[in-house]
């Protein structure tokens, strides 16, 4: 028995392990060659020590962050980062192990429906599905669920939106691209429906519908498409600032000037998202080109579904014009969500971007020019509701000074908090 | 037998559409016998990149202007970056070019 509890204490319960496992798995029934196999495994290994390492250097930057916020506005300013929630509850919170299985359980399942039931959809965004193990993972800790029942649950939550999503967005994408060839991926989708509403209602529509796409829009805002300049360009402002609001005692230390010291916490978050993305990148690189050949076996006539900025081509005014709006919806729900007594959400970049740029591309494509300003707008506030409504949940749980991005991955959290929790109280 | 051709696709943060499209342009290529070597990456990496050649979607066009990279590489713009087509009439031809 002394084999068996090594293998279990020592290796199953390392995270990282578990997750090479499972690309070394995958990488066998593809039957590619030994070396590959061995390359494909250690870099998936790799990137999960790499998204480690990218966590930590996240929170030390948010941890400085939330103390000069809390003496600047005695408030509690809260960051939207899905990657330091991953982060988190990888490493801090030691969930990992739960999270790489729901990883895996969510490609089961979708495989499962999609061979089964008319929706072909087969989901290859690696960091959305990994996002949604995350955040699933985290619904059942908030349920008080067993790691066995969280993972099996998690697994068939995940894998309902995996299909679900590109389902719901399909006849907008179909509209976008012009074909029914590829299928939208990414679990941002109950934003771009909201989005999509709002463009229906305030929109243009008939003959005086204007597309976005006619306008000219100045060439310098096209540096925001990199996403980590556009993350630098928000995050490091928004330290100084606070840094200036709180004063030389908090923000500074013996040495270093208060508002320089803003500057450099400022871009140590950026180089937390950095590091934590190409640790993202390693760790996917192996599994997803594995899980998309074997699912492309299984399932006849799959339809792949692809991360957002597949689309952007077809129309880059809209992203740009979606970014903006739904940028200027969550500085106003910045200001709005404290009085409802919310928690202060900060403007999260990242997704500000991609949902923001994806959400302007729905709302053009249904309502025109007003439809994607108006739209975007009550998009940015949105998403800065979800995370706001998920804040006392996570803290709860030992989250600092982070709350998730990413709406279907929210949703699917706050199902597990309100609905879930409560019935097994109840029961 | 000639030397693998390093080719990069680029996307925002490197790390789901660039690598959608570099998993269809490797059906693409293994349909064709060609045999390079595929690698995905962000576009704030891509000016310290050293390859042959560099895939990326229309809307990077005017960014990759701006950067100073080895003349040598070769670009390769997509309209639609998981269109297997337009990866064969594009891509191909470049490959075909630097492989002779």
């Amino acid at each position: 028995m002394g084999v068996i509890d090594f293998i279990i204490n020592n290796i199953l319960t390392q995270a990282a392990i578990t997750i090479a496992l499972i690309a070394m798995l995958g990488l066998v029934l593809q039957r590619k060659s030994a070396g590959s196999v061995l390359t494909g495994t250690f870099k998936t290994l790799l990137g999960f020590q790499v998204l480690s390492a990218g966590s930590a250097i996240i929170v030390s930057s948010l941890t400085y962050f939330g103390k000069i916020f809390q003496h600047a506005f005695h408030l509690n300013g809260v960051v939207p980062s899905i990657e330091a929630i991953n982060g988190q509850a990888m490493n801090t919170l030691g969930l990992g192990n739960e999270i790489a299985f729901t990883f895996l359980g969510i490609f089961i399942v979708n495989i499962l429906i999609a061979r089964f039931s008319p929706w072909k959809y087969i989901f290859l965004t690696g960091q959305a599905l990994l996002w949604m193990a995350t955040m699933t993972v985290v619904g059942g800790k908030l349920a008080g669920l067993s790691s066995f029942v969280t993972v099996l649950l998690g697994s068939i939550i995940g894998g309902i939106f995996a299909v679900a999503m590109p389902a719901v967005a399909q006849p907008f994408v179909r509209k976008i691209t012009g074909n029914d060839a590829i299928a939208l991926g990414h679990f941002c989708t109950i934003g771009y429906m909201v989005e999509a509403g709002a463009a229906y209602v305030f929109g243009e529509h008939g003959e005086n519908k204007h597309s976005v796409e006619d306008i000219k829009l100045p060439k310098s805002m096209e540096f925001l498409q990199d996403t980590y300049l556009s993350v630098a360009v928000i995050m490091v402002p928004l330290y100084m600032i606070t840094a200036a609001f709180a004063g030389p005692k908090w923000a500074g230390t013996e040495t270093t000037n208060y508002i320089m010291n803003a500057f450099m916490q400022g871009i140590q978050f950026v180089v937390g998202v950095y590091v934590l993305l190409a640790g993202v990148r390693l760790l996917l690189g192996e599994i997803v080109p594995a899980f998309r050949g074997i699912a492309m076996k299984l399932v006849p006539n799959a339809k792949p579904a692809l991360d957002c900025p597949v689309l952007f081509p077809y129309a880059p005014n809209s992203v740009i014009l979606g970014f903006i709006t739904t940028t200027i919806g969550t500085v106003l729900g910045m200001f709005l969500m404290p009085v409802f007594g919310l928690a202060v959400i900060l403007p999260g970049m990242l997704t500000n971007f991609f949902a923001g740029g994806t959400a302007g591309i729905f709302g053009n494509v249904v309502g025109g020019r007003r439809g994607a300003i108006i739209g975007g707008v009550i998009h940015g506030l949105f998403i800065t509701l979800l995370p706001a409504l998920l804040v006392t949940a996570l803290t709860g749980l030992g989250f600092v000074n982070a709350s998730a991005t990413d709406s279907d991955t929210i949703v699917a959290a706050l199902m597990y908090a309100w609905i879930l929790a409560p019935i097994l109280k109840a029961v | 037998m000639s030397k693998k051709l390093k080719i990069y696709f680029i996307c925002g943060a490197g790390l789901g559409s660039s690598l959608a499209s570099q998993m269809v342009a490797e059906d693409v290529l293994n349909s064709l016998n060609l045999d390079e070597s595929l690698e995905h990456e962000a576009i704030s990496s891509a000016p310290g990149l050293r390859t042959d050649i560099i895939v990326s979607a229309e809307n990077f066009k005017s960014q990759f202007e701006k950067y100073e990279l080895d003349p040598a590489i070769k670009f390769v713009f997509l309209h639609n970056i998981v269109d297997p087509k337009e990866i064969e009439d594009k891509l191909v031809p470049v490959i075909n070019a630097l492989s002779n």
